[in-house]
Order: structure tokens, then sequence, then C-alpha cells
């Protein structure tokens, strides 16, 4: 692989991740719950899900449990604030504190036990990469982007699904709606309730296969110091932003997310290697490439805002709890 | 999930404090039983833990004094940013930009004292790096306010980035040399932010305790939270406060400049906000990267807690620094449980809270009028 096949790789490895988790927050947000707890699901389903994966010896095993364990933590996010009508962002916040909390316990718990991932084959056999026919031919990008895990095209895979399901499946419209208005939703034979709490699980259990895949990259080594999640929760909400809570959009936000991210890390061997066109790229701070990611989602808020462009903006009722009797 | 056939949640109309408080200690207690059930699994004795996390490290050591500094050193920060928060979220105004204005703070401080820490005397820097501070921690925060009442945007998920573009400035001034970061220490090869000189650093107050030297920051972030509860209470503006977060229309008829009265205040919570990142850099003598502590979250979660009572912030954060500096001293002698035991019980905490609250503002009555409790 050349240096800007590497480059473009690691832009799809690193970040695949933050697929995951915006995805989940799109369904989320879709039936107007602005979960803030992505970081703290995604460690929960990141270590769950890799114990289980590692102790089974089977890859399957830890999605099932990853998805399971951030489905809970989904399930006590919309027991909270869907049937007891507690704040949204406090209950996000909390969720993702309690979720890290956890992920230490857990692993901490080991202590020089820590199961590897070389003591289970079989998971890693089948998160090796998998070469899409014709496809991964392709000079330079082929090599790039189809030759992943099967873990990336499923996260691919999740996406397309969820963008015919919101457009073009009679579910799909009416989360909508519960998301825009949901009284108006009510008025018309909606359960709310079951809405919220089936899109809020099956959004939280995403993440929570996003946290396995975060701990496969990681190569399922715990440090006690930093979670393996560092930090992608948190970018995936601001990705939501930025995809206009398309799912396919989520896609090029990915990469494009995951540009800057990874320019961080080969800014300098690309600055090394093409010194005339982009020598300039060692020049600018590691930190900005980090903040970028930030900068521009602070700015497409803005920008909508004073657009006032209503299609382009979240769901009506994104953030506030729906209480019948209120109506 | 409920049925809506059977019953049907309906507000209460008065809600008692003994109530409240007895439900906020029951959700405690369920907290900390779960955390010790978690805590045996884990084959440690719950007892013995907590009777290390709850004593704080105080009791059988020669240098108690030492961790009564550290867990003011906590409280300090934690206390002012919680009030401050609560100013914020009193207007339905959800500041998360805690993080982001604290370290703005921090920056504002940590640059006028490495600026003129050599030149002026500590009775001029300490208050110009507390203005400076809380210039830029208010201006961090009132940047969103005026863009919320001009053009309604989410100011939940802006201050979350501002957030994160704080925290790589701080990076990028401690991690980058350079001729031009006066941040850095010039002792050092590798980038380290310098220390502050002495002049630039918070002022002690000694005790009778022959060791123990009271941080003056405290002293005066107490006189702020009386002046917060005073405020609040017994003034025009912070009546305003009360009447724009119950109902902005009623606010408008009664003639009130809405927009004025939300910049206004979120200048001042989010000043108070970066004061607080101000007075924990003049403690700490220096900046590092880490130096929030995640105060800006915790606050969020005290103040809600407290349900935005002055002082019962006081009383809660109190509370979360005895969790976190108690999981802190207890995390020295084991090895399979560190300081995050914390996060987990405070998660728990708020989740019980959460639910007991439920019940402290809704009742659940049967479908035929009957009322079950």
């Amino acid at each position: 692989m050349n240096l800007f096949t590497l480059f473009l790789f690691s832009i799809v490895v690193y970040n695949t991740v933050l697929l995951y988790g915006t995805l989940g927050e799109i369904i989320t947000e879709k039936a107007g719950s602005l979960n803030l707890g992505v970081e703290g699901i995604m460690a929960v389903g990141a270590i769950i899900g890799y114990l289980a994966a590692v102790t089974t010896n089977s890859l399957w095993i830890g999605l099932i449990a990853a998805f399971v364990a951030g489905g809970l933590c989904g399930l006590l996010f919309a027991v909270l604030t869907v049937s007891l009508q507690a704040n949204q962002n406090v209950t996000g916040l909390t969720i993702t504190t309690f979720g890290l909390g956890l992920y230490f316990f857990i692993g901490k718990g080991f202590g020089s036990n820590w199961p590897a991932l070389k003591s289970a084959p079989a998971v890693s056999a089948a998160y090796s990469a998998i070469e899409i026919p014709v496809l991964s031919q392709i000079p330079v990008i082929g090599k790039a982007f189809f030759s992943h895990s099967i873990l990336v095209y499923l996260a691919v895979f999740i996406a397309v699904g969820l963008w015919l399901y919101l457009n073009y499946t009679k579910t799909g419209l009416r989360l909508r709606a519960v998301g825009e208005n949901p009284s108006a939703a009510d008025s018309v034979g909606i359960n709310i309730n079951v809405y919220k709490y089936v899109h809020i699980i099956i959004g939280s259990g995403i993440m929570g296969l996003g946290g396995l895949y975060m701990a496969m990259v990681m190569g399922g080594s715990f440090e006690g110091s930093s979670c393996w999640i560092n930090g992608y929760g948190w970018i995936s909400i601001a990705l939501v932003i930025f995809a206009k809570w398309n799912p396919l959009t989520a896609i090029l936000g990915a990469i494009f997310f995951g540009f800057f991210n990874t320019l961080q890390v080969y800014s300098g061997s690309l600055a090394n290697t093409f010194p005339e066109v982009l020598g300039w790229l060692s020049v600018l701070p590691a930190q900005l490439y980090q903040a970028l990611p930030f900068i521009i989602t602070a700015i497409v808020l803005i920008v909508t805002s004073i657009k006032q462009s209503h299609g382009s903006g979240g769901p009506a009722s994104l953030g506030t709890n729906y209480f019948r009797e209120d109506r | 999930m409920k049925k809506n056939n059977y019953f049907r949640v309906v507000k209460r109309d008065n809600v008692h404090l003994k109530r409240i408080a007895l439900s906020y200690i029951l959700a405690i207690l369920v907290a900390i039983f779960i955390g010790g059930i978690l805590l045996a699994a884990q084959n440690v004795n719950p007892f013995d833990y907590y009777k290390d996390m709850f004593s704080l490290g105080l009791i059988g050591n020669k240098f108690a004094y030492k961790q009564v500094e550290a867990f003011i050193k906590l409280f300090t920060p934690l206390l002012l940013t919680s009030v401050a928060l609560s100013l914020a979220f009193k207007m339905r105004f959800w500041n998360v930009g805690g993080e982001g204005q604290f370290i703005m703070g921090a920056i504002g401080a940590g640059a006028i004292a490495y600026l003129f820490g050599d030149s002026l005397p500590s009775l001029i820097i300490l208050p110009l790096m507390a203005l400076v501070g809380a210039l830029l921690g208010g201006l961090y925060g009132a940047f969103v306010a005026v863009l919320k009442v001009k053009y309604n945007t989410n100011e939940t998920l802006l201050t979350l980035m501002l957030n994160y573009i704080a925290l790589y400035l701080l990076k990028f001034l401690g991690e980058t040399s350079g001729e031009w970061n006066f941040f850095l220490s010039t002792e050092s090869s590798r980038p380290l932010f310098a220390s502050f000189s002495e002049s630039a650093n918070m002022i002690t107050i000694p005790t009778f305790f022959s060791n123990f030297s009271l941080n003056l920051s405290l002293v005066i972030v107490i006189l702020i939270c009386i002046a917060i509860w005073w405020y609040l209470k017994y003034t025009k503006s912070g009546y305003e406060i009360a009447v724009v977060g119950d109902s902005p229309n009623s606010a408008r008829y009664a003639g009130m400049k809405v927009s004025k009265i939300i910049i206004r205040t979120i200048f001042i919570s989010a000043a108070l906000i970066g004061l607080a990142g101000a007075f924990y850099a003049a403690s700490a003598g220096t900046l590092s990267t880490s130096m929030t502590n995640d105060v800006g979250w915790t606050g969020i979660v005290v103040a809600w807690l407290a349900k935005l009572n002055t002082i019962a912030i006081a009383v809660v954060s109190l509370l979360i620094t005895v969790l976190q500096h108690g999981c802190t001293v207890a995390s020295a002698s084991y090895a399979t449980v560190d300081a995050n035991f914390a996060d987990l019980l405070q998660g728990m905490i708020l989740f019980a809270v959460l639910t007991a609250d439920f019940f402290t503002r809704f009742k659940l009555v049967r479908s035929n009028k009957q009322e079950v409790e």
C-alpha cells in the first residue's frame, strides 16, 4: 500500500465507529429524544461485547452482547425520560458518566487476568479483512475502501437500511412524525411511547455495536488510563448535526470528519512525501485537526439557524419530553 | 410499560420538601447498596471499602490536613460551577458548556499570570486574573446566548461543541513549542505549562490547625454563593430570571426585555464558571490539560440533583466531592477498584434520584379515579 492508500484506509478503519454512533443517535433523535449518553453507551457496548466475544470465541455472540448491552442503556434512558419524564440532557450525561464508570470498573476488576484478543483466534479470524471482488482491484482507492472487516460493511449496510426505513416505510415515516410533533402523531393514533422506546433502544444497540468495533480496532488491550471510545461518542453527536439527520450523508460525514482525525496522525508523513503540494500540512497544529469536526459542526449549527432552514434542522420536538396530559 | 387504560399520570399540585428529602436519602442508599453488591462481586469487601471511602483519609493519618486541602481543591470549583449553571438552567437555557467556559477562564487567568506574574504584586495580579478569566468565560457563554436569542440556535449542541474547541485550544497552548508561546516553561525541553510566579498563586490563610492553611478562593466562592442566593431571592433581576424561566410569554406581557435578561444571565453564569477556572488555575499555580476534572459535567448533575436551589447545591456538591475524593483515597488500597468507581456511584445515585423525582412530581391515578400511590 502506498502512503496515500494507507491514509484513506486509516480514515475508514478509525472512523467507522463514528458511523455507528451517528446512526444510533440519528434514529434516537428522529424519535425526538436527544441522548447525550453516546460515549458511555459505546463504552459499555465495547467492554461487554468484547468480553463476550473473547470468552465464547465468537465475534457474533460479541456483537449480540454489545447490541444488548447498548440496548439496555437505551432502555434505562427510555424509562427515565419517556415514562418518568426526567430531563433528557441530565439523563444522557449521567449515562455517559455511569457507562465510563462501569467500563473502568469491569476492566480494572480483571486486574492482570485481562483476556487478550489472541486467546480467541476465531474472533480475529471473523474480524479479518474481506476483499470485495472487482471493486478492491481499483488502483489506489480499491484497497482503501473495499478491503475491510465485516463490521465496516455492516455499518454501511445499517446506514442504507436506516435511510430506506426512514424514507420509504410506513413506520419510518410515522417515527419522523413522532419526532416532529408528538401530540399530532398521538392524535392520529400512533402510540408515542412504543415508538420512542423501540427506537431509543435500537439506536443505543447500534451505538453498542460501534463500541465493540472500536474494541476490535484497539486490539482489545485494556488500559486503565483511557477508554477505547476516547471521545468518538461526542464527535458522533456532532456528526448527526453535520449530516443533517440523514443516514447516507452520515457515511460521507464520517469520512469527512475522519479525514481530519486521521490527518493529525499522517500530516507529518504526507508533508514529507509530497513536500511541494502538501508541505503546509505539517505546519498546522495537530490540535486544529482534532478541533475541526467541532468547529465545522458549530458553524453548521449557527448557519442553519440563521438561515432558518427548517428542512435541514433537527426534529422539531428534539430534547423535549412528551407529557400526554399537557396536550 | 404502563398501559394508559389502567393508570394515568397526573402532576402533583404541591411538592412537599419532606417527601423530596426522604426520597433522595432513599435513592442514595439504594445506589450505595447496589455499589456494595458490585464491589462484593469484584471480591472487595464493601464495608471495608466504604469505610475507607467515607473516612476520606482523615482517620489515623498524620497528613490529614493535606487530605482536607485536596478536598477543598475539588470542592471549590464544583460548588461555584454548579451554582453558576443553576442560573442558566433556571431560564431553561441548557448550558452544557461548563467545561469550555471553565477552560477559557483558566486560559485567561493563565495568560495574565504568565505575562505580568513577575512584575505585579499579588493584590493586583490576582484580581486581574479573576477579572480576565471571568470575562473570557462570560463572553464564551454570552456568544451562544446572543445566537439563541436572535436565531434560536440550539444552545445544548452549540455549547457542547464549544467545550471541545476550548479543550483543543488549551491542548494547543500546552503542547506546541515556539518562541511566541509564553504559556510554556522555558526550562523543560518538551512542551510543558510553566508554573505561575509566586505572586500569581492563590493566597492561603494560615489557621490554628498547625499545618493547614485555608485557600482564600473557598472563602470567596462561599461569599459568591450567598450573594447569588440573595440575588435570586431579593433583587428585581433575580426575580426576572424566575419569571422568564417559568414562562417567557408572561414575562413579555409584563414588559420584560426577555432577550436582554437571557443574555445578561448567561453572561453572569458563564463568567462565574470562568472565575472558577481562574481560581483553580491560581490555586494549582499552573495550567494543565486535565484541569477541569469534568467539573462542567458534574456541575450539571449537581445543579439538577439540588433542584437548582442554591443552598441545596452547596449540600449536594459537598456530597459529590465526598464520593470523588473518597474513591480516590480508597483506590490507594484496592488494586481492582480505581477512582472511576465514583462515576459509577454518581450515575446510580442520579438514576435513583430521577426515578424518585417522578414520584414527587407526579402521581399515578387509576382511571376510575381511585388513587394509588
